[in-house]
């Protein structure tokens, strides 16, 4: 993994310091998404976990609520399940890909490039919404096959982005805490589920509404309240990252 | 029983509902104050100790 | 830092004399109201609780900022008594609200956009407590406590937003009445006044408490330090 060092970036004629940096902060982000995506094709553990997790989650659920199949079909069960099923799933990945960094030392080296601790704490939160991504678009079609409910919405599809965002933006902050306490496992959820309330509300009421096939206008407020969550947990996370990594 | 005495027009005799929340209002609100006043007390006294252990010492 | 400041002392008794007087009125002062009887009376100070519950996350959250800012130690010795303050009052304000929907919506709970936020405030609350339990190193107890108290009270408001939309879309009727609609009753002067009295007399009682609890972390730091040297 190679990150551009900014010392020795010499601005071309024309480019202006602000827009080296910036390309700097990209450039480093990227690196950190790659060096996830890329361990993470190697060795799939942590997708592998998550995915067999949510399958299992999905079996518990058949028979924890033992649904005749009119019932199971409606949308709020049909958002209800998934958006469980993708919370705690995602807690696993944010958990996992956080104490891989720890236990292997990467997050001491990555700390110790000459960068903006923020465009780390960017890196981090896509490769994690990526991979939640990647297990939400495995589960859909699983589902939609298991319970012949039709998932393919586009609407709903835009509701798991938003949603998975706002989780991923106060996740990967919250995770960045968890991993280095001692009871960090269980430190996670309970910090997470609280503070991602109103997303996860937000977003399995959008759901459903997509789902029901609802007028724009009802849906509306759902997902104006998913952006203005996704935009404020991202800027407040991306302040104040610095003071959780440092040493 | 509350619903048929609220369509009469009659005041609900909630007495003991109320008592039940000021005895948790002034109940809580006191044991949180002895609870200060204990640890206050205790740290005192784990100070004169520590200081005494430090006398002792030089 | 071994004597109690005078001021403490004049607050203690200001604070005192001043909830005896709110605890008359609301007693003898303020009507019985006509539907609820008795248990209304509950609901002065069980808003001002709510009150007192919601300040001390404020302060919990500014303290985390000035912590964060200004890596002053005595930021966080406030931060943790603003959330230790907040958890007693956030509990009152539920179980009193509790007590209270009892009788009047023949529930003891409901998920009305209050007690939801109410009570994601107090998760809040005790998962700051125990993040801190986990790290043994102070300044960073310090430091991850000020982000999560920051974190978590940027996050109230929106559980607030979500659960009013919530109840808008789909009103929920429980028992015997409506619970939005209800728990709303007029108020007459004298409960106003009431109401009010018992605000500002919670508000007295958060600043002493917050000012005993202060110095009580000072206290314990003190003691702590003294440990580490005695065990040179």
């Amino acid at each position: 993994m190679t990150v551009e060092r900014q010392s020795s970036y010499v601005p071309g004629k024309g480019e202006t310091t602000a827009s080296s940096k910036a390309v700097g902060f990209f450039r480093a982000m990227g690196a950190v998404v790659w060096k996830d995506l890329s361990a993470e094709l190697r060795s799939r553990e942590l997708l592998s976990a998550m995915l067999v997790f949510a399958l299992l989650v999905i079996l518990i659920f058949n028979f924890a609520l033992d649904l005749d199949p009119a019932t199971r079909r409606q949308s709020t069960i049909t958002a209800g399940i998934l958006w469980v099923i993708f919370v705690f799933a995602g807690t696993l990945g944010l958990n996992r890909s956080m104490a891989i960094e720890k236990d292997r030392g990467c997050m001491d080296g990555l700390l110790l490039a000459p960068v903006d601790r923020s465009a780390i704490y960017f890196g981090k939160a896509l490769g994690n919404l990526v991979f939640m991504l990647m297990v939400e678009i495995i589960v859909l079609p699983i589902y939609s096959l298991l319970y012949n409910v039709n998932l393919f919405n586009p609407g709903l599809l835009l509701v798991i982005l938003l949603g998975s965002i706002g989780y991923v933006a106060v996740g990967t902050l919250l995770a960045a805490m968890a991993v280095q306490a001692r009871t960090r496992d269980i430190l996670l959820p309970i910090l997470l589920f609280p503070v991602v309330l109103p997303v996860i509300l937000a977003a399995v009421k959008a759901s459903t509404g997509f789902l029901d096939g609802l007028d724009m206008i009802e849906i509306r407020p759902w997902l104006n309240l998913l952006i203005a969550y996704d935009i404020i947990f991202s800027a407040v996370a991306f302040m104040v990252f610095d003071y959780v990594v440092e040493e | 029983m509350i619903l048929s005495l609220l369509l009469q027009d009659a005041t609900a005799n909630t007495t003991s509902y109320m008592i039940a929340g000021f005895a948790i209002i002034f109940g809580v609100m006191l044991i949180y104050l002895i609870s200060l006043l204990v640890r206050q007390r205790n740290l005192q006294r784990d100070l004169e100790v520590l200081q005494d252990i430090q006398e002792d010492e030089k | 830092m071994e004597s109690k400041p005078r001021l403490l002392t004049i607050l203690d008794v200001v604070t005192v004399v001043l909830l005896l007087i709110a605890t008359y009125m609301v007693f003898f002062y303020a009507p019985q109201e006509a539907v609820m009887g008795d248990v209304q009376r509950v609901f002065y100070f069980h808003v001002a609780a709510g009150w007192v519950g919601m300040l001390s996350f404020l302060v919990a959250a500014v303290a985390g900022i000035f912590y964060l800012v200004k890596k002053d130690h005595k930021w966080d010795i406030v931060g943790l008594a603003a959330v230790e303050i907040g958890i007693v009052f956030a509990f009152i304000n539920i179980v009193t609200g509790s007590i209270w929907a009892r009788p009047i919506w023949n529930t003891w709970w409901t998920w009305d956009p209050r007690l939801t936020t109410a009570s994601v405030m107090l998760l809040i609350y005790l998962a700051y407590l125990m993040l801190r339990q986990g790290i043994e190193d102070p300044d960073r107890r310090a430091r991850f406590g000020a982000v999560y108290a920051i974190v978590g009270f940027l996050s109230v408001p929106l559980t607030y937003f979500s659960a009013r939309i919530f109840r808008t879309i789909h009103p929920i009727v429980i028992g015997s009445g409506d619970p939005g609609a209800q728990g709303a009753f007029d108020m007459t002067p004298l409960m106003l006044r009431t109401f009010m009295f018992s605000l500002l007399t919670f508000t007295f009682i958060f600043v002493d408490l917050l000012w005993r609890r202060i110095r009580l972390g000072r206290k314990a730091d003190q003691v702590e330090q003294l440990r580490l040297k005695t065990m040179e």
